[in-house]
């Protein structure tokens, strides 16, 4: 047995776990585990403060990337085989319209969490120095997220795919000088048709999982090298944002404490330097306040994993993917409509194209990526950022009210009618 | 090497750098544009005159155009591509109008936008006779509505 523990000691090479230095190796000396830190801050594992809607956003794409290879067994990316895949998945593969169930629920939950958990990081002022550049990253995975659900949308290559990637892609088209010409890029053709399906695939598989992958990698570490999660604004300290001091600056104030070394704690070469660093930092009294990541926010992440997976494979079981008949370019349906999350933007298109299309949706990104350079107010209690609060909320509702407006209150010809029309006369 | 050589070389290798980068993206870029596209020809053949009846246009869905014929004024052919997002428009008869279901644009026998976001009326297509006596559409060929092919 002896063999054993020492192969089994060979891969982790760590105290057991029973000791504060086994706890903490168990994080530092795993490639995978160390993007935490060691002990985290006690208030930052509450429910409530994050609603773990990050971590649940990344569990989701997790899901997406295995059902994703899963699918990816059985489905070939031209017309019409594109379709009679889907059909074969739908009916003949073993799980397999479980898996494609999953994939497309998962895919939908993922646009909605994304755009929760940047709803959570703004009312919390999470953005605010340092953390500033993370969430012009996050921005960066929000687009990417509904880039991968728009290409993902045309594959199935049904009535529904080919109309929403028709009118989407001619949104895009009256961007002026080059919309034309972006447009035939993305398509490879002058119409959605064969080209366009193989491009879309191509993004949906590869390019766009892989930036995802770069950009997540990215917005991880900067949240550890941010100093962690902002502070719940319940744990705020008096006013002392400005004390922060880039790495290398000279030092302004008092020179760092210097505690005595204890005998029974080492110190590794990391972060050695004078003047304060950039990222927030821990004072003696707040460090009582952290706990072992091991197991506090190991185990309540892997609830969230948990919790994530369950429910997708719960809606899954119950909830049918849609697919409609095969492409027919000469027959649009009546209505047309975009994927929901585009909804908002097709009501604005229907007034005007180019406002709808091009201008508004790229002032919209423009100024979310803005936002942490704009807003230069300091605090992060609500009370002293009423009209950042008000702004943002306006732009939440306002987007929530278009996509409503577009999903159940607009009909054949994108005329008005009322939501019941969608229940009573529900085509099957 | 002295300081002037050293900047001289510094400048011409940056500039090397950046052509080398640009001339690369352009490649990209280049790669990215089908030479060749696969899609549905823009001429094309449409069958012989008799095969088109007096009255309402007859609808080809693979080329979507209209096939209007009339008994005074001869052929015309419109395009079914709604001007606004490219989705296909119905013809009704009864108030002669074409409808697009997706964004309520409406449009006059002529192709004139009458409601909705359209930006620009329907396109109208050069049709021709062929020597073989068929009828030739050419969408590259725009024509106001008002062109007729008598035969
Ligand atoms: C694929 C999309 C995304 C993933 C997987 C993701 C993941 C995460 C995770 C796991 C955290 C840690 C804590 C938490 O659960 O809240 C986090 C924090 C953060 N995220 Fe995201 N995120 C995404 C998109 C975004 C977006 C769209 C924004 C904003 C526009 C954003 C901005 C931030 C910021 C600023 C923090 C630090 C918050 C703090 O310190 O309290 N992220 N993200
Ligand atoms: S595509 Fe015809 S009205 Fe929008």
């Amino acid at each position: 047995m002896k063999w054993i523990r020492e192969i089994w000691q060979s891969i982790v090479r760590r105290d057991p776990l029973s000791t504060d230095k086994g706890k903490s190796e168990l994080v530092f000396l795993n490639v995978w585990l160390h993007i935490h830190p060691a002990k985290v801050k006690r208030e930052n594992l509450r429910f409530k403060y994050s609603f773990y809607l990050g971590f649940i956003t990344f569990f989701l794409f997790l899901i997406l990337l295995t059902t994703g290879i899963a699918l990816m067994c059985y489905y070939r990316p031209y017309p019409p085989a594109a379709y009679q895949d889907m059909k074969d998945l739908q009916f003949a593969v073993f799980m397999g319209s479980f898996l494609r169930n999953m994939h497309r629920w998962a895919a939908h939950a993922m646009v909605v969490c994304v755009f929760l958990h940047m709803c959570r990081v703004f009312y919390t002022g999470s953005y605010k120095k340092p953390r500033q550049f993370n969430w012009v990253v996050g921005v960066m995975l929000l687009l990417l997220t509904l880039g991968l659900s728009f290409t993902g949308y045309l594959l199935p290559w049904d009535q529904l795919a080919y109309w929403a990637i028709t009118v989407g892609t001619n949104i895009g088209s009256y961007a002026p000088l080059v919309g034309g010409k972006l447009r035939e890029l993305l398509l490879g053709g002058h119409t959605v048709g064969e080209a366009a399906l193989l491009r879309f695939y191509v993004l949906h598989v590869a390019v766009l999982p892989s930036l995802v992958i770069l950009f997540t990698i990215v917005h991880f570490w900067r949240v550890r090298k941010d100093g962690g999660l902002s502070r719940p604004i319940w744990k705020l300290k008096p006013q002392k944002t400005e004390a922060l001091v880039t790495i290398g600056a000279p030092a302004a104030v008092a020179p760092l404490q210097v505690t005595a070394a204890s005998k029974d704690k080492t110190y590794g070469l990391m972060e050695v330097v004078t003047g304060k660093p950039i990222f927030e930092t821990v004072t003696p009294e707040e460090e009582e306040d952290t706990v072992f990541s091991y197991p506090y926010a190991f185990v309540r992440e892997a609830v969230a994993l948990m919790a994530t997976v369950t429910t997708i494979m719960a809606i899954s079981l119950f909830f049918k993917a849609p697919l409609e008949e095969m492409a027919n370019p000469a027959v649009t349906p009546n209505p047309a409509k975009a994927p929901w999350y585009f909804l908002g933007l097709q009501e604005l298109v229907s007034h005007s194209a180019l406002l709808g299309g091009v201008v508004v949706p790229a002032l919209m990104v423009i100024a979310l990526i803005a936002i942490p350079y704009i807003d230069r107010n300091p605090s992060r209690r609500p009370r002293d950022r009423k009209w950042a609060i008000w702004l943002f909320t306006f732009f939440v509702v306002a987007n929530i009210l278009l996509i409503i407006v577009g999903t159940f209150f607009r009909g054949p010809g994108w005329a008005w009618v009322p939501p019941w029309v969608h229940v009573v006369a529900r085509p099957e | 090497m002295n300081r002037r050589n050293f900047l001289s070389w510094g400048t011409a290798g940056m500039a090397a750098l950046c052509s080398a980068v640009g001339v690369s993206f352009g490649a990209v870029v280049r790669f990215l544009v089908p030479s060749v596209f696969y899609g549905p020809p823009q001429s094309f053949k449409i069958g012989n005159p008799g095969d088109f009846p007096y009255g309402p246009p007859t609808f080809l869905a693979d080329e979507k155009i209209f096939v209007f014929r009339d008994r005074e004024r001869g052929f015309a052919v419109a395009s079914a591509v709604c001007t606004h997002l490219g989705c296909t428009v119905a013809y009704f008869q009864d108030d002669r109008e074409f409808h697009c279901p997706c964004h309520g644009s409406v449009f006059s026998p002529t192709g004139a936008v009458l409601h909705g976001p359209a930006p620009q009326s329907l396109n109208w297509f050069e049709v021709t006779l062929t020597r073989d006596g068929q009828l030739r559409v050419d969408k590259d060929k725009v024509v106001p509505p008002t062109y007729r092919l008598m035969v």
